[in-house]
């Protein structure tokens, strides 16, 4: 799979990751990590946040829709 | 990682003062409502007056019904006991640990008792004269010891109903604050013409702080029945849900 974003450009850089929300192909220089934090249990015991978050692979497109402010 | 126990027992005090807000507060609007009608017998407070066990339900659905939103809000965060019988009972099976069950009590208490001064204070002294802030005292011909097997056994059923629908890890998700609700609904609806339905120490404590500050009204001497009561209910119920889950 090849980088949308590159592609785009007229690049023709290899995807190392695919976009979690839309399938898109992304490169190292497209890609945004934003990893979830992950907590177990609740009532009636309180929620523990596990140490080790949960990575997630976003475009940049689908990161804006998500995030931006 | 937890949250901390700050935050925590902010919760646990708050989730107590909702409890104590709604459920206590509908046991008083009953009795102001009730006020002015000769009940038939001395078993009848006035609570049953209007409604007969109708009265019972409503009440019990408004300590459900709160308890139940304070579940579905609050659990994530310190888990929602609101009664320090489930802190002690899971803390008894090591659910919970032990440097956590001192402070959660006390925000327990303190979350009991703002709700029923605030009661006083917002509805007025009606509250605290004809409505006794919703104070538990065994009813007319139930003796300390039966009021105590009574509290247990309600109890016994809650911390059950608690350990099959939340504790237990194959347990449906997202039913158990709707199930613990019901549940309180309905043993109070049983057992409130006969000890009050507390279930729980710290609901009682709220009402019995408030109506000694208030107007010099001491039923301390009934306090021992809610907390023996609750406690070995809820301990008993924890070890009896391990022992017939254990392989």
């Amino acid at each position: 799979m090849k980088c949308y974003y590159c592609a785009l450009e007229g690049k023709d850089s290899e995807a190392v990751a695919i976009c979690i929300v839309c399938g898109m192909g992304l490169c190292m220089d497209h890609i945004i990590r934003k990893d979830i934090d992950v907590w177990e249990g609740g009532y009636p015991l309180p929620s523990k946040r596990v140490k080790t978050p949960m990575p997630r692979i976003l475009c940049p497109e689908c990161y804006n829709a998500l995030y931006a402010k | 990682m937890t949250i901390s126990l700050g935050k925590r027992c902010v919760a646990e005090a708050v989730g107590m003062f909702i409890l104590v807000f709604f459920g206590t507060g509908a046991a008083i609007v009953t009795l102001m409502l009730a006020a002015g009608t000769t009940p038939a017998t001395p078993f009848n407070i006035g609570i049953g007056a209007l409604g007969g066990l109708g009265d019972w339900l409503a009440i019990g659905l408004a300590f459900g019904i709160a308890i139940a939103g304070s579940i579905y809000a609050l659990g994530r965060i310190s888990g929602c006991h609101i009664n320090p019988a489930v802190t002690i009972a899971l803390y008894a099976t090591r659910r919970l640990p032990g440097k956590d069950v001192v402070p959660y009590i006390a925000a327990q208490l303190v979350g009991a008792a703002a709700a029923s001064l605030l009661l006083a204070w917002v509805i007025g002294p009606d509250a605290v004269t004809i409505g006794g802030l919703g104070a538990t005292a065994p009813f007319a011909g139930i003796g300390y010891l039966q009021a105590i097997v009574i509290e247990a056994i309600g109890t016994f059923l809650l911390m059950l109903v608690i350990m099959g629908v939340a504790v237990d890890e194959r347990a449906t998700p997202g039913f158990a604050g709707l199930m613990v609700g019901l549940a309180v609904a309905g043993i109070i609806t049983t057992t409130g013409n006969l000890t009050g339905a507390s279930l729980n120490p710290a609901r009682t404590f709220g009402p019995y702080l408030g109506d000694w500050l208030l107007a010099g009204q001491s039923l301390w001497e009934f306090f021992p029945i809610y907390i023996i009561g609750p406690i070995v209910g809820a301990v008993l119920a924890a070890f009896l849900y391990d022992y017939l889950t254990s392989e």
